[in-house]
């Protein structure tokens, strides 16, 4: 009876906000757009059900005592001999019911303040069917019991960051920007689905269980030998950089700024920028099994940290600031799970999400925010102290500019990655290109530059 | 000579940065030429026309100064004072400077047609007015005769009335193959003029088979593709939709080929000057998105006022050195910076300051003398915001905490123009790499001057001219862009094919030149008009006819039972007129919301002064609130725990951001959901809570002001607060008489400042009261009543002739317009007698506030249409207490006219919240109407500044406003970018100004044209604004019920309105209504009821 009590309600917890994704999403598609006030009472209605089912299924955990509770779908595709499965499976723990009842919280808050805020706005519904495919990604993922099904939610939440970053499509700066997180996020996914295809080579599958022992969170036990931890679990480090705008990958943070700031404050403030930690927490018996892997993870949410708090120290607009501050934090976090300190890690999380949300959801009232503390004060508010580890004026004059200028990271990425790789593939096309003509017997083109790029406009003589 | 003056303003900041040794010419001029000489830049100057020294340097200054004035003039935001935004063309007519806007800004100087035509369909432009506008800007040339095709009015009002469908050639292209178009005749044509197109075509095309198909006269057959059109069926065979088809094919066909033997139209080339510009056309790629990542960072924290814990290093040094410090050692990591460190060091050695380094950019770039000034002007207009809150903070900033050093903008331009030739060259030299463009003959691997080569001078100045050449072959309008107005005009009039071919070249060219003759700027100019016209008339004929209400209403006159002096604001127009409905026996008037008392204030929570006066006065006078003497014992313990409090706070706030303490803040950071969500969910319960625990901290409420001076002169000091006895009975005689309030004094007078309060916006104070700066305007009401009621300023005053009599007593009020609530100050200094009346005034105030809020929320869209005062009242109390409301209310929104009379004139009229009214009696006025003159002086100026900040704001939300607000975020505390780098927003949001119908304000003043003809001929400021047009002017004569409207030079008298609604109460008239609502007469003797759309 408990059995399908409890059964039931995982059901609902995931189903809600699937259900609301459709709610929204079909009259779109066919041509029946929703009014505001729907869309407003369907996001309502979907994150009651799911937050009171979920908070439905740690009673029934607190009153069996069970630990671990799991929503079996079954093995949608399976090949065996090429050690391949998809595998659906959702299980509920310590982990992820916190931040499962969190993405509810969170979700549902800023779904009522956009719903005021975004008001008579044209992309309302097109605003509300990305918030609708964020809830359904941080609810899949939060509750994936397979790396799978982990990535799934994975994806759809990079998805709808990228599409609300580049909410505002008639200008130019937020496309771009949405580009550029997109463009991250790829990468990040990139060494996830490695990680998830090294997982399922070595170890034949993708289940969280079979992977760590089947001890519910935390406990659990690594079953991979320590060289294979290290080598997935440095994978999954770039995916949860990526994906936590950690170093080097921080540049796209403050550019994530360019939805309207509902969404920056959800995404970038809170939830998704925490997803990265999680998926550390969620596979931390990998970095127990390797110390190598763990000193990376502590190395590089150090880090993160220490630049994120120089670089918000001399950020000048606020929503940068608390980007930045943002870092700070969820570098903390990425360090705090490197040194085993889980719990924590995730009561910082919660506890930061929280806070950050508040913070930038009222952001706009920084100028009547910062005259009240005048005014209490009663002078004009004590300046800051920077955070100045080291004295020597040359060295401040560093920090300050590698601050100001962000770290340089993006430039960094696009000059040392990016072109290296793209001149690379030209490179290679060109060389095939050759070969193939001279198969074919006929001439090689004329020049390099027109194969490297179609000329978009006619050439300009620039002098005689 | 003027010269060296110029200098002047400069020699300070070269002295106060520490690298220029010393500021004086000879020095610079030793060592520019020192430059000059080793790069061999002066031989490779366009035309150096003078050796750099003091007269260019002079030149150059004075280049960026005229520049400097085309910036954006808002300031801080946080106080926001509204102004026309074209203030620089302010001295040309109204036309021509929105045009000049249009060039120069590349914003709409009107609305687009599309959006007028909008307009046309809800009626809020009529068929009539286009005619009548139509026929008035054409005069005598309106018959003319334009071949068969009627008269040139006609001509012009078919192409008003019909949309032409121009666009871009590619969306023409679209246009023509995946729509309609060529297959269905347009929907404004009648059906008796598609029957004739269809029947001719008909017998065009018989005919040509009964020819044969012999080759038409032009020698081409208009007819090939006819047996594709519909394959398979013989023309017999075609059914009337398939003519339909066929007709549009042959008449576009025949549109195309006359246009094409037409002469093409000398379009105005538009060649920008600017390098990047010229490139982002060839190429696609902005040179400027590279320059700005870097310009917005070190001029955002640069100009930053205390948001970063961190500021920039060497900021007070200015602008240019803090770069060449911060950069000159640094190891770029973008391939386009490379050399700049390089490039800093060797200005930083040879001593260049911003503005020789602005002449030595100029120069590389090979900007020649001539074209050097719109080289500037367009250059600072890439970053306008930006560029002009430097030159706001350098120029008109010294109250903030931070203002920039002088010479900053110059600074700025310099930083500019050096990161530009660094991003052309690398953009340049990518599109030659991925062959857009082909390398120039000479290699020039950068803009920098490199000694021992040829300047790239020469080279910038043949690049531009060659990609010069290359675009104004693209710039011609497309033969299918000129032909399609064509093709569609002729489907409305009635054009057939057959007459279109049978016109001989002289007469198509006529046709196709009077066609284009009224282009889309000229259309929208006449739709302004038109538009402005279908308001002014309504509105001038409904005062006019509503004198028989005013007739009726005053045939009894009784001693009122309470007086209201409200600001002129529009916002207040509904207050009164519900005020007035439920208290037939009260009277209101309106005064510029600071009441005459210009002064700096400080409040007792308050820890600045801060300006309480229209800007553009300077008050001399300093008022601060204070604690009860009793109390201020306790007021001191509760200070003292408000500033610990305070201080905690700020902590928190900057503790959040950092490493470790952000840490500890974010653990307990799940507290913060508690409110968070509260606020969310409940904002106006949480607001209450809120107040609550805030009173324990707050100073206790009994306060008083210092208004009353004890030594001279006037100063921030204890004994130098407040003013003298005379100073007061000069402001409160000159208020009363300005209003003309001077006897029938009632018990109560009350004065009502007014504010707005408002969370998550930063364009907070743009909400407040216009009178004040910004500020709120409730301490002036307050101070005015003390000073009004004082006993020793009424002697003064009935010594010079102004009775108050003892009974009266003046109360100073608050009202919030956001949230309508209403604040009364100093009622223990009430007297016994006086109470029972004020608690019955007081009761009807309130009354009328939920009525004002029930009237307000019908423009809410996300306020339920049908709900109870109460409910309304709720609802708009809520709206400003919540965080997530991105219009708490809609200030300004709608405004369009400001009366100026007697308010007996008006009264009883609903004017929908949106006339400023101000109130004045001519029949107190003296010979030579001093005092309309200095209320004009006062009310013109800034009505016409908020009517046309909107205007401009409205046309074009993107140009000249702020765009959405959903993705400000404040930046260095002094303004909203949009996203994370953006230029710096100025004017007004799209949520502010979404219901504002566009238009320039329209005054009616109370007067006879005489006297106002005096006042133009003596107040110069005035006479430009209604000479040049930027303000309509209209007046009622005094003592009748003509009302004239001021057209060039001339009174036309304004026809009575015939059908002018009458209504029992104004919510008969508003209830149940969202839209723009008409004129109506109110009063109980009337029995309309229900509401009824304007009649158009």
């Amino acid at each position: 009876m408990i059995d399908l009590i409890s059964n039931v309600l995982m059901s609902i917890v995931v189903l809600s906000p699937f259900l609301l994704l459709a709610s929204i999403g079909i009259p779109a598609i066919v041509g029946y757009p929703l009014q505001e006030r729907s869309v407003a009472r369907g996001v309502q209605i979907a994150v009651c059900t799911g937050l009171a089912a979920a908070c439905g299924v740690v009673l029934l955990m607190l009153i069996t005592g069970s630990r671990l509770e799991v929503l079996e779908l079954g093995q949608w595709v399976a090949l065996p001999s090429e050690t391949f499965h998809f595998h659906i499976k959702f299980v509920f723990d310590r982990l992820s019911v916190p931040f499962c009842i969190l993405s509810f919280v969170l979700v549902g808050t800023i779904g009522a303040f956009a719903h005021r805020y975004l008001h008579r706005e044209q992309g309302y519904r097109r605003f509300f069917l990305f918030f609708a495919i964020f809830l359904l990604g941080m609810v899949i993922a939060s509750l994936a019991g397979t790396i799978e099904t982990l990535f799934v939610g994975w994806e759809l939440v990079g998805l709808s960051s990228a599409l609300l970053v580049a909410y505002f499509q008639t200008r130019l700066n937020p496309v771009r920007n949405g580009f550029r997180v997109w463009s991250v996020y790829r990468v990040s996914d990139a060494a996830f689905l490695l990680a998830a295809v090294a997982l399922h080579h070595l170890h034949g599958e993708g289940d969280f269980s079979g992977l760590m022992g089947s001890t519910p969170w935390p406990q659990e036990a690594a079953v991979l030998p320590g060289n294979q931890a290290f080598l997935v679990g440095l994978l999954l480090l770039v995916a949860a950089a990526g994906k936590s705008a950690l170093i080097p990958f921080s540049g796209w943070l403050p550019r994530a700024m360019e939805g309207p700031t509902p969404s920056s404050a959800v995404f970038y403030g809170a939830l998704s920028v925490h997803l990265g930690a999680f998926l550390l927490l969620r596979v931390s018996p990998i970095l127990e099994a390797s110390w190598l892997l763990s000193a990376c993870v502590v190395m590089l949410g150090l880090g993160s940290a220490l630049f994120a708090a120089i670089t918000a120290s001399v950020q000048t607009d606020v929503k940068s600031g608390l980007a930045y501050a943002s870092l700070t934090q969820v570098g903390l976090i990425t360090a705090e799970i490197g040194l085993g300190f889980r719990y924590l890690a995730l009561i910082h999380i919660i506890g930061h999400a929280c806070l950050r949300t508040l913070q930038l959801l009222r952001a706009p009232t920084l100028l009547q925010d910062y005259r009240a503390l005048e005014n209490a004060i009663g002078e004009r508010l004590p300046a800051g102290r920077a955070v100045t580890p080291v004295a020597t004026e040359p060295t401040r004059q560093w920090l300050y500019r590698m601050a100001l200028q962000r770290g340089d990271w993006d430039a960094r990425l696009d000059r040392w990655i990016v072109q290296p790789f793209l001149r690379f593939f030209v490179r290679m096309s060109q060389l095939e290109d050759r070969w193939l003509r001279r198969l074919d017997g006929t001439t090689p083109p004329a020049s390099a530059e027109q194969a490297a790029g179609e000329p978009t406009a006619a050439p300009v003589h620039v002098t005689s | 000579m003027l010269g060296s003056i110029q200098l002047h303003g400069l020699t300070p900041r070269i002295a106060v940065a520490g690298i220029f040794t010393t500021g004086s010419v000879e020095t610079w001029r030793a060592s520019a030429h020192a430059t000059y000489r080793d790069t061999t830049l002066i031989q490779a100057t366009a035309a150096p026309t003078a050796v750099p020294g003091d007269e260019v340097r002079s030149q150059l200054w004075r280049d960026i100064e005229h520049a400097a004035h085309l910036l954006p003039t808002q300031g801080p935001i946080s106080v926001f004072v509204h102004h026309n935004t074209l203030h620089a063309f302010e001295e040309q007519p109204f036309e021509k400077a929105v045009l000049d806007g249009f060039r120069v800004f590349s914003s709409e100087p009107y609305w687009s047609e599309e959006r007028f035509r909008e307009e046309l369909a809800a009626n809020r432009i009529t068929r009539d007015d286009l005619v009548a506008v139509l026929l008035d800007d054409l005069g005598d040339d309106a018959d003319q005769l334009v071949g068969f095709m009627g008269t040139r009015f006609q001509l012009r009002l078919a192409m008003l009335e019909q949309p032409l469908g121009i666009g871009t050639a590619a969306e023409l292209h679209w246009l023509l193959s995946e729509t309609s178009a060529l297959e269905q005749v347009s929907t404004y044509t009648p059906a008796h003029v598609r029957h004739r197109l269809i029947e001719q075509t008909r017998q065009w095309v018989a005919r040509e088979n009964q020819a044969g198909r012999q080759q038409n006269r032009a020698g081409e057959t208009l007819l090939p593709e006819f047996d594709q059109l519909f394959p398979g069926q013989q023309t017999e065979s075609w059914t009337d939709e398939q003519w339909e088809s066929a007709a549009l094919h042959l008449l576009w066909r025949i549109c195309m080929k006359l246009v094409r033997s037409a002469p093409s139209p000398a379009l105005p080339i538009v060649t920008p000057r600017r390098h990047r510009d010229l490139l982002l056309k060839a190429t696609g790629q902005d040179s400027d998105a590279l320059v700005h990542e870097i310009l917005i960072r070190i001029t955002s924290a640069y100009l930053d006022q205390g948001y970063a814990s961190w500021s920039l290093p060497a900021r007070s040094h200015g602008l240019w050195y803090a770069f060449c410090e911060l950069f000159a050692d640094a190891r770029p990591a973008e391939r386009w910076l490379q050399g700049l460190p390089e490039e800093l060091r060797r200005l930083r050695a040879a001593r260049i300051d911003g503005l020789a380094s602005i002449a030595e950019s100029l120069s590389v770039l090979g900007v020649s003398d001539v074209e050097r000034h719109d080289y500037i002007v367009e250059s600072l207009l890439a970053l306008r915001g930006w560029g002009g809150m430097i030159w706001q903070m350098e120029t008109n900033a010294e109250w903030t905490p931070l203002p920039a050093p002088q010479g900053s903008l110059v600074d700025y331009l310099a930083i500019q123009l050096l990161l530009e030739r660094f991003a052309l060259t690398d953009v340049w030299n990518a599109a030659i790499a991925q062959g857009m463009l082909l390398p120039p003959a000479l290699p020039v691997r950068s803009l920098l001057p490199v000694a021992g080569q040829p300047s790239p001078a020469a080279h910038m100045i043949d690049f531009r001219e060659a990609l010069r050449n290359h675009l104004s072959a693209a710039n011609a309008l497309s033969d299918e862009q000129r032909a399609y107005p064509l093709f569609q005009l002729a489907q409305v009039r009635g054009w057939s094919p057959l007459e279109l071919e049978q016109l001989n070249i002289h007469e198509w060219s006529r046709l196709i030149g009077e066609v284009e003759a009224f282009p889309d700027l000229e259309r929208r100019r006449i739709f302004q008009l038109a538009y402005e016209r279908h308001y002014r008339e309504r509105a001038l004929g409904a005062i006019s006819a509503h004198q028989a209400t005013v007739a009726l209403a005053t045939q009894a006159t009784v001693t009122p039972s309470f007086q209201v002096i409200t600001c002129i604001d529009d916002r207040e127009e509904s207050l009164r007129r519900h005020l007035e409905e439920l208290e037939p026996a009260c009277q209101t008037f309106g005064a510029a919301g600071f009441f005459g008392v210009a002064m700096y204030y400080r409040g007792v929570s308050e820890a600045h002064f801060r300006p309480l006066c229209p800007v553009v006065i300077k008050p001399q006078h300093y008022v601060i609130e204070e604690v009860a003497y009793s109390l201020s014992a306790s007021s001191r313990y509760r200070r003292e725990a408000m500033r610990m409090f305070g201080q905690a706070s700020h902590g928190w706030h900057v503790a959040s951001r950092s490493l470790w303490a952000g840490a500890l803040t974010s653990l307990v950071g799940s507290f913060a959901s508690v409110p968070m969500i509260a606020r969310i969910l409940f904002p106006r319960l949480t607001a209450r809570w809120r107040h609550r625990f805030g009173s324990l901290l707050r100073p206790p409420p009994v306060t008083g002001l210092t208004l009353t001076r004890i030594a001279d002169p006037p100063a921030a000091e204890d004994d130098h607060l407040g003013y003298s006895i005379g100073e007061m009975s000069q402001i409160v005689e000159r208020l009363l008489r300005d209003i003309g309030l001077t006897d029938q004094f009632a018990p109560i007078v009350l004065l009502l400042g007014h504010g707005s309060s408002s969370l998550n916006n930063p364009h907070e104070s743009a909400y407040n009261c216009g009178a004040c700066s910004g500020g709120r305007g409730g301490p002036n009401a307050r101070a005015f009543a003390r000073m009004a009621n004082r006993e020793d300023v009424r002697q003064m005053l009935h010594d010079r002739g102004l009775v108050i009599p003892p009974h009266t007593i003046f109360i100073g009020g608050y009202h919030n317009t956001c949230d309508e609530d209403v604040v009364y100050f100093d009622l223990d200094r009430l007297p016994r007698p006086t109470r029972q009346g004020f608690e019955r005034m007081r009761a009807i105030i309130d009354q009328a506030r939920a009525v004002n809020a029930h009237e307000r929320c019908r423009r809410f869209e996300s306020a339920p249409l049908w709900q109870t005062n109460e409910e309304a009242l709720e609802h708009v109390e809520a709206r400003a207490e919540d965080l997530s409301q991105a219009r708490p209310e809609y200030n300004h929104a709608t405004n369009a006219m400001c009366i100026v009379g007697r308010r007996s004139r008006t009264r009883g009229l609903f004017l929908d919240r949106r006339a400023f009214l101000a109130s004045y009696d001519p029949t107190q006025d003296t010979e030579g109407s001093p005092i309309l003159t200095r209320i004009l002086q006062a009310v013109v100026p800034v009505c016409a500044g908020i009517s046309l900040e909107y205007y401009f704001s409205t046309v074009d939300i993107n140009g000249y406003g702020c765009g959405s607000k959903l993705p400000h975020n404040i930046v260095s505390l002094l303004g909203v970018m949009e996203g994370a780098a953006s230029d710096l927003r100025t004017g007004l949001s799209q949520q502010m100004t979404e219901i504002h119908e566009p238009m320039r304000l329209l005054f009616l003043l109370e007067t006879t044209p005489q006297k106002f003809d005096a006042i133009l001929a003596r107040n110069p400021p005035i006479n430009q604004l209604v000479s040049r047009r930027w303000v309509q002017i209209a007046v009622l004569d005094p003592d009748s019920e003509t009302v004239r409207h001021l057209v060039d030079g001339q009174w036309r008298v304004v026809p009575k309105l015939t059908d002018l609604p009458q209504v029992a109460a104004s919510s008969d008239w508003y209830q149940g209504q969202r839209g723009h609502l008409g004129f109506a007469s109110v009063g109980p003797w009337f029995t309309g009821k229900g509401p009824r759309r304007e009649v158009a």
